[in-house]
């Protein structure tokens, strides 16, 4: 079977009309002047589209090129001119909607559990001196925004000993490296914030606000350390660069506003999951340390009083996330609070 | 088979473009049009096909997703009825698309570390830059073709650097000074007096770098024995640039007026409405702010594909470019729209429908018969590699 075709040589932009045919693995192109055969294999074939012409390219830099794509096609067919399964899927609207499911399973699936996993696996091989390089940089970052404590050093001390003390109670090697700090939280308010690398931040407005209760407090340390433990700043920091070119391979090139989308609401279901783990290990450390889990249901409490306050308290009231946000659970970064106090309440004695 | 009008009729260009009509035109000038036969859904079963791919092999089938789009984007490409050819081997962008991945994780990681690590990385991506990005330019134009004849770019290596160094000028300077103690912690004061003066001093010259860039790039496209040069003056990229701030200016000030005096009555009508009218004026400023930035897109795009593509060519060849500030506005409001509505799955209607617009928007006037082209003696084989690296900055070549 032929097919009328053009041939340009590759050396000057005339257009030749020839004739094609495909004999024992040999593409054979005839024309006036012309009498060529190159192996069938060399040459680099079109794939089957519905619009543009067939060009296939010759390894010499010449090609053969048609207009008629139908005939190109059932000549193409009538050649033996296989076709990749890649082609008959996007030529092929039933493989097109099967792949846009399979696509949607696939980033949900991922977001959901791969990701997670992948972060964990990148986090165990990743030495403990980047988490410390990390946390030190967040750690200037965050300085930017917050003071120097004003607490009596009295104070600090009595607190880092009552941790310490629950600390040494804990099983052998069951502690990651930990350092206590304190600063002035300002903007940000009441609030303890577990860097990587083993820092822990306790803001001045946090001690304010259980008076001092070392208890608490060491409540509240046993959480962060919960942090330090599973190393949650390095995966997040893996979860946001996996998810941010994720967003970006899909739309990048569109809008990097768009691409955003998935890393925020992506973060914020991983950071709930993340709260939960540092809340089971406040649980185990506090019973290790024979303090009963219910300490941490005294820090909801007061956090609620500051956010209504029938006493009014003047260190700022964006102390924990809005659980009644209207964007729902979506954007959420911890878990509602109710859910959090009946956790801490059940594993109390 | 192919068809040349004589450009006899005269043409409806915009003011930007008058002066091209005065390039004499012999009674032998061809006009060849270009026509994009692209379709959307076609694009869209493509890129859905190879997105799955590209997943499902941890990005290990991008460059070949890449390839198959170039081709389909190209071979759609009709330059007087002959398509536009795409020959990239995606095995050989795959090796690139490694290398530069590697080079980027590692600058990536540096700046983590400490100010001078940051530093010397971006010295290092500096000193490369260039060359990838004359490798990039190379890559793609070697492995276009035409009539079966293949582009080439022939910019020399000394001419990138040229044309790239400047440009990373300002980052090495605010980069720099961390390395020696200035940075926003140790002296924000002087700190925020040098990013300052780097800012002003870079936006000043930015027309320049643009310019020089293109005329870089313009200056060393060829096909067979054509190559073409770039008559755009330095002057007309500052005049483009202060049509655009003056635009721009006019988007936002105008409207900006309006809500202005809308909100001062609002607040005296309704006594204590005052927050509510504060926060209406926020909204409306936010509004007016996405509005101005949706709008000056398009017309810096539109405008500066008309200047530098209608100053490029050369004694036979020259190309024409009039894309209208007013479709690309109405098909980039579309486009958003649409493609924020079905969660990004518009996005490859959007691109074909873009791509068909600019691209249909140009037309090349040439004094020689396109059949009578001769290949370039000299053959080249480069390297892949800059044109991984060109993809990852978001660098395109041409339209």
């Amino acid at each position: 079977m032929e097919l009328d075709a053009s041939y340009f040589d590759g050396h000057s932009g005339r257009a030749h009309p020839v004739r094609i045919r495909v004999v024992a693995g040999q593409l054979h192109i005839d024309g006036p002047g012309i009498a060529l055969s190159v192996p069938a294999q060399s040459v680099d074939w079109p794939e089957r589209t519905r619009h543009g012409m067939r060009v296939a390219h010759l390894a010499s830099g010449g090609l053969v090129q048609s207009e008629d794509n139908v005939a190109w096609d059932a000549w193409a067919q009538a050649q033996g001119l296989g076709e990749s399964l890649v082609v008959k899927m996007q030529q092929n609207w039933r493989w097109v909607a099967g792949s846009v499911a399979v696509l949607v399973a696939l980033v949900v699936g991922l977001q959901q559990w791969g990701l997670p996993l992948v972060a964990q696996a990148v986090v165990a091989i990743t030495p403990h001196s980047a988490d410390v390089a990390l946390g030190e940089s967040t750690l200037n970052a965050l300085d930017g925004i917050m003071a120097p404590t004003e607490l009596p050093p009295a104070d600090q001390q009595r607190i880092r000993e009552a941790f310490s003390q629950a600390v040494a109670k804990q099983p052998p090697n069951s502690v990651p490296v930990w350092n206590l700090e304190f600063r002035h939280g300002q903007r940000i308010g009441a609030n303890a914030l577990a860097l990587p690398g083993g820092t822990i931040l306790l803001t001045d407005e946090m001690v304010k606000l259980v008076d001092g209760d070392s208890a608490v407090l060491t409540a509240v340390l046993a959480h962060e350390l919960g942090h330090v433990q599973h190393r949650h700043g390095m995966r997040m920091a893996v979860q946001a660069g996996v998810l941010g070119s994720l967003g970006a391979l899909v739309w990048g090139d569109f809008s990097s506003l768009l691409a955003a989308v998935p890393v925020l609401m992506g973060q914020a279901a991983y950071s709930r999951q993340a709260e939960h783990e540092a809340d089971v290990h406040a649980v185990r450390f506090l019973k290790a340390a024979a303090m009963s889990p219910a300490l941490m249901v005294t820090l909801f409490d007061k956090l609620e009083e500051q956010r209504h306050p029938d006493k009014p308290q003047k260190s700022g009231s964006n102390a924990a996330s809005p659980d009644s946000s209207w964007l729902g659970i979506a954007f959420s970064s911890h878990p509602s609070d109710a859910a959090r106090i009946a956790f801490f309440r059940a594993a109390a004695p | 088979m192919t068809q040349h009008d004589s450009l006899n009729a005269p043409h409806a260009l915009d003011a930007l473009d008058a002066q091209d009509t005065l390039v004499a035109a012999p009674p032998s000038t061809n006009l060849l049009r270009l026509r994009f036969t692209g379709s959307g859904s076609e694009y869209f079963r493509i890129w859905i096909v190879n997105l799955l791919l590209t997943i499902v092999t941890l990005t290990l089938y991008l460059p070949w997703a890449r390839a198959r789009k170039l081709r389909y984007f190209m071979g759609n490409t009709l330059v007087d009825d002959q398509p536009l050819g795409f020959h990239g081997k995606p095995l050989k962008m795959f090796k690139g698309y490694l290398l530069v991945c590697v080079l980027f994780g590692l600058y990536s990681v540096a700046g983590n570390f400490s100010a001078m690590a940051g530093f010397f990385a971006l010295i290092v991506v500096t000193l490369l830059w260039p060359a990838l990005f004359k490798s990039s330019m190379q890559f793609r134009l070697a492995n276009t073709s035409w009539r079966g004849l293949r582009f080439s770019f022939r910019g020399s290596l000394a001419g990138a650097y040229r044309a790239m160094l400047p440009v990373f000028i300002p980052g090495l300077v605010l980069v720099g000074a961390r390395v020696f103690g200035v940075d926003e912690i140790n002296s924000p004061q002087r700190y925020l007096l040098l990013a300052g003066i780097v800012g002003l001093s870079a936006l000043l010259v930015a027309p320049w770098l643009l310019w020089n860039i293109k005329q870089y790039q313009h200056n060393h496209y060829a096909l067979g024995n054509l190559q073409t040069s770039f008559k755009a003056s330095v002057g007309s990229f500052y005049v483009l640039t202060l049509k655009v701030v003056g635009v721009f200016l006019l988007v936002i000030l105008l409207p900006a007026t309006v809500v202005g005096v809308v909100g001062f009555g609002l607040s005296f009508a309704l006594k204590d409405g005052g927050m509510g009218a504060m926060v209406l004026g926020l909204v409306l400023g936010w509004l007016l702010m996405v509005v101005a930035m949706v709008c000056i897109q398009p017309y810096a795009i539109s405008r500066l594909q008309n200047l530098v593509w209608t100053q490029t060519g050369n004694v036979q060849l020259r190309f024409v470019s009039a894309l209208r500030f007013k479709s690309l506005l109405w098909l980039t409001l579309k486009n958003t729209f649409l493609i924020v509505i079905t969660l990004g799955l518009y996005w490859p209607f959007a691109m074909v429908a873009l791509t068909r617009l600019r691209l249909e928007a140009v037309t090349v006037k040439t004094r020689i018969d396109p059949a009578l082209l001769v290949a370039d003696a000299q053959a080249s084989n480069v390297d892949a590699v800059g044109d991984a690296a060109g993809d990852f900055f978001g660098l395109d070549v041409g339209l």
